[in-house]
């Protein structure tokens, strides 16, 4: 009953999000209609997926076949615990991010088009929920396309903007020469296997030569670790998910990244099992290089929107830190451990896609009042949207990883994890276990330096525009999306526990970890580790938090109780107080940026204007330029691009307009079939 | 009534590749033409003799068009051409001489190696004379290849086609002689066409060389 009730729900949820859709379409030309008509059918399918996901996680999975009339396509969907859950994660953000967008478009009212939008993101949503239910290679490139175009049209929304146009232009060109690789890595298991459908992969994956299972290891993780933002693959992301409308923005890099991810568990765990041991060691340490430099590059931001997409590049690699012990573990036969780092990595999955798309809600609703997006042009905004400040702080506080908010768990979990490696690994690879856990101890440090810079630039001290200065709370429905997160990162930091032990039913739903329970218990009191390494409880910080919180401030008011308040003027020198006194942005992050210069490499860049060309002692204007040199753009795809140049300049030299020679390349061609096909 | 022995058959196709092998090395334009006639007038003798094999009239039609379009109309027009624009001698080759006898050998070689032992069966008796048919579709080839003058290249893609027809025959792949006479149709216009154009390229170019031919071409 609860398999065929999951089942009817799925395709409610399809249909309601492809009503939504195309209705927004019919009622374009009316701005109101078409946005409460996508939003709303888009929480309604949200809804209903949830209740659809939340069946599958807590009772059994469904399958379901429809074969075509095209030959080897068959849209086929299978919806086991691993997908249920990214479908939980999915429709949970995107219930909440349609709410939020009601009010936020209405920005765009008479500026663009509204009802293109309501088709796209219905469509986006749409798009990925059957990513991560298709269990037929062709199908998921069909769906996995149409996620990407429309997420692409969602990033050129705004196509008044030119760099919006340009960063969709990356994005496009990106996502594309992703999906390249996955479909190399598709047809050499087709080769392999002779089907295209997954579990026939799965079942007869024995045949699959070690030197094809790993060449299909290097596409899959360079198609889907475009798509999941890994470093060096990432360029497209800090410019494509600022571009989109915040509460796309919140969708893009709080839930369409970890398509990529989802991808990483399907294949390398379950359909490609016995895990090679460097497959494990290659995610590790691309975990731990994308956490580290996702955050560094995060606190060089001023652009709040690019600053928060950064901090997704960081939590990807934090997801795959969990990601590459389990694998490791696997390779070693430790199952139970393997679970531990598999639960880790989906349990960042869930609460990176709630805290971020939190703070992403929050920075829009500050983008809205202020219409810009640099962080300099803020300040003081505590006092006028004091309920945005509290929410962005709760974000900010989760994604620091502060108890008791739900990153501070996650992270515990992967720590632990990669500790059980330190411990219990093979010594030949101890040694990424302890660069990997000194990335994450490095990352979470870095991580809480950058919010305190961000919190403190964006809502304290004083107002730094106009813009900021007349900036007020938002409306009400942008309210009530960061609320409904807001309180969703504490409640599941406060359930961790049980949180923890349905991710352990999802993990062991895999073939790969079936059969052996994790290396953790977990309830609502705490999560320990079966050998007592360590224990967490979310309940017991709550209280003793809460607890100190009330002492301090009770201890304050009796000992304060008669002292006089006196008010006065802040002395400063004699001088006006004004914002230009204030620390700002730049100059918090140039101290950290200072440290880290072999890796970011600044750039200052000073110009002066002087009175007297010839004299120069007195100078008109001065103005410094800090930078930071984009090291991928130098020195990677650069090369690539002045290498792909040079091979085009010797292929357009085969183009000669000579017919003898367009006459020997085909007879050369011929001839060389005929060799080869003998 | 077969009047091809396979010797005799061999024989024919001997000069038809002799007359190919020569196209390569003769340096006047009207020597080329002479062979092209050459060779078209083997090729009507073989159709001639499919004609009283079958006892066909239609294809007698189609040997004597044969006759009548190549050995005749074709080296008229060329001959024509030559004479308008005074083109009495082949000017240059992309390879010289030495090179181009090489090239002559690997691809003979190449037509009588193994990848093409499989095509003998079509022609059971006549194996040799297939493989030197093989190996004159891609002499012809290189004619169109090696040569700068579109004349030579014109005669070139008419000698691949004679090649063609003298690998369908000896293979006993012919067509039916309406679609035999709708070809010989399409070369009767093709040299006129071609022939008219080349004087027009003449006129804008001042010569038949193609690797002149560069202000068409994109910088």
């Amino acid at each position: 009953m609860l398999a065929v009730s999951s089942q009817l729900a799925y395709f409610v949820s399809l249909m309601l999000f492809s009503i939504g859709a195309v209705g927004s379409l019919i009622v374009m030309k009316r701005n109101t209609l078409a946005n409460i008509w996508g939003n709303t059918f888009a929480v309604f399918g949200s809804i209903v997926g949830l209740v659809s996901a939340v069946a599958v996680l807590f009772g059994s999975g469904f399958s379901f076949s429809f074969e075509t009339s095209l030959p080897f396509l068959s849209l086929s969907v299978h919806v086991d615990k691993l997908s249920a859950f990214f479908i939980f994660v999915i429709s949970l953000i995107a219930a909440v991010a349609s709410v939020y967008g009601i009010g936020y478009v209405k920005q765009y009212y008479g500026k663009y088009n509204i009802g293109a939008l309501g088709f796209f993101y219905n469509a986006f949503i749409a798009g990925m929920i059957m990513v991560v239910s298709a269990q037929h290679a062709l199908f998921f490139l069909v769906v996995w396309e149409i996620m990407s175009l429309a997420s692409y049209f969602l990033v050129i929304f705004e196509n008044n903007e030119s760099s919006h146009v340009r960063a969709g232009t990356l994005y496009f060109v990106m996502t594309h020469i992703g999906t390249a690789f996955i479909t190399l890595a598709f047809l050499l298991l087709y080769s392999a296997t002779g089907s295209f459908d997954f579990a026939m992969i799965k079942e007869n994956s024995a045949g699959i030569t070690p030197f094809m299972k790993d060449a299909i290891f290097i596409l899959a993780l360079i198609g889907f670790g475009t798509k999941a933002g890994i470093i060096p693959l990432h360029i497209w992301l800090p410019s494509a998910h600022p571009a989109a409308p915040t509460h796309i923005s919140a969708l893009m890099s709080g839930v369409m990244i970890k398509t990529g991810i989802y991808m990483f568990i399907r294949l390398f765990v379950e359909v490609l099992p016995n895990t090679p041991l460097w497959w494990g060691i290659v995610v590790l340490i691309i975990g731990a290089v994308s956490s580290l430099l996702g955050v560094l590059y995060a606190i060089t931001e001023h652009d709040i929107k690019k600053l928060l997409a950064y901090h997704s590049i960081e939590n990807i690699g934090i997801i795959l830190l969990g990601l590459g012990s389990s694998l490791i573990f696997l390779a070693f036969d430790m199952k139970s451990l393997a679970t531990l780092g598999l639960v880790a990595s989906l349990f960042h999955i869930f609460n990176h896609a709630t805290f971020k798309a939190l703070l992403f809600l929050a920075a829009g609703s500050v983008i809205s009042k202020t219409h810009t997006r640099n962080m300099e042009d803020y300040g003081g905004l505590i006092k006028l949207m004091p309920q945005t400040a509290l929410f962005f702080l709760i974000g900010a506080m989760a994604i620091s990883a502060l108890p008791p908010f739900n990153g501070f768990f996650s992270e515990w979990m992967t720590f632990q994890s990669l500790f059980a490696g330190i411990r219990s690994a093979d010594t030949s690879v101890q040694w990424a276990f302890i660069l990997a856990a000194g990335s994450l101890a490095f990352t979470g440090g870095l991580a809480a330096a950058c919010f305190v810079k961000t919190f403190g630039i964006i809502f304290l001290a004083r107002p730094r525009s106009e813009h900021a200065k007349s900036a007020h709370e938002s409306s009400v429905t942008l309210r009530f999306g960061m609320a409904v997160l807001a309180l969703l990162t504490l409640a599941i930091g406060l359930s961790a526990g049980p949180i923890a032990v349905t991710l352990s039913k999802v993990a062991g739903d895999l073939n790969a970890f079936a059969g052996q329970p994790p290396a953790f218990a977990a309830d609502w009191s705490a999560i320990t580790l079966v050998d007592n390494f360590a224990s967490v409880s979310g309940l017991l910080i709550f209280a003793m938090l809460t607890a100190f919180i009330f002492i301090v401030f009770f201890a304050v008011s009796i000992f304060t109780k008669n002292r006089k308040v006196h008010i006065g003027r802040t002395w400063d020198c004699g001088t006006n107080l004004d914002s230009r006194m204030e620390i700002t942005a730049t100059g918090f992050s140039r101290s950290l940026i200072n440290i880290f210069r072999g890796v970011l490499k600044p750039t200052k860049q000073v110009t002066i204007e002087y009175r007297d060309e010839h004299m120069r002692y007195f100078h008109v204007t001065k103005t410094v330029e800090f930078g930071i040199r984009d090291i991928y753009q130098n020195y990677f795809y650069e090369l690539i691009q002045l290498l792909v140049a040079k091979i085009s300049e010797q292929m357009r030299r085969m183009q000669s307009g000579n017919v003898n020679v367009y006459v020997a390349y085909i007879i050369v061609a011929l001839i060389t079939l005929l060799v080869i096909m003998k | 009534m077969d009047i091809l022995s396979p010797q005799l058959l061999y024989f024919l196709e001997t000069i038809l590749f002799a007359t190919v092998l020569s196209m390569h090395l003769v340096k006047k334009n009207f020597v080329i033409i002479s062979l092209y006639s050459l060779q078209s007038f083997i090729i009507s003798i073989l159709l001639f003799s499919a004609t009283l094999r079958e006892a066909s009239l239609l294809l007698l039609g189609v040997a004597v068009a044969t006759f009548f379009i190549k050995v005749i109309v074709a080296p008229y027009f060329f001959f024509r051409l030559i004479k308008k624009i005074r083109l009495h001698f082949l000017v240059s080759t992309y390879l010289n001489g030495p090179l181009i006898l090489i090239v002559l050998a690997l691809l003979t070689t190449f037509s009588h190696s193994q990848y093409f032992k499989p095509l003998t069966i079509l022609a059971p008796g006549n194996e040799n004379a297939l493989l030197l048919t093989v190996g004159m579709i891609f002499i012809s080839v290189f004619l169109i290849i090696n040569r700068k003058g579109a004349l030579s290249q014109m005669v070139g893609v008419l000698s691949l086609e004679n090649a063609i027809v003298s690998f369908a025959f000896l293979a006993g792949l012919e067509q039916a002689p309406g679609p035999q006479l709708g070809i010989i149709f399409e070369i009767a216009l093709w040299v006129v066409i071609a022939t008219v154009f080349a004087s027009m390229i003449y006129q804008q170019f001042g010569s038949l060389n193609v690797a002149a031919m560069v202000e068409l071409k994109e910088d």
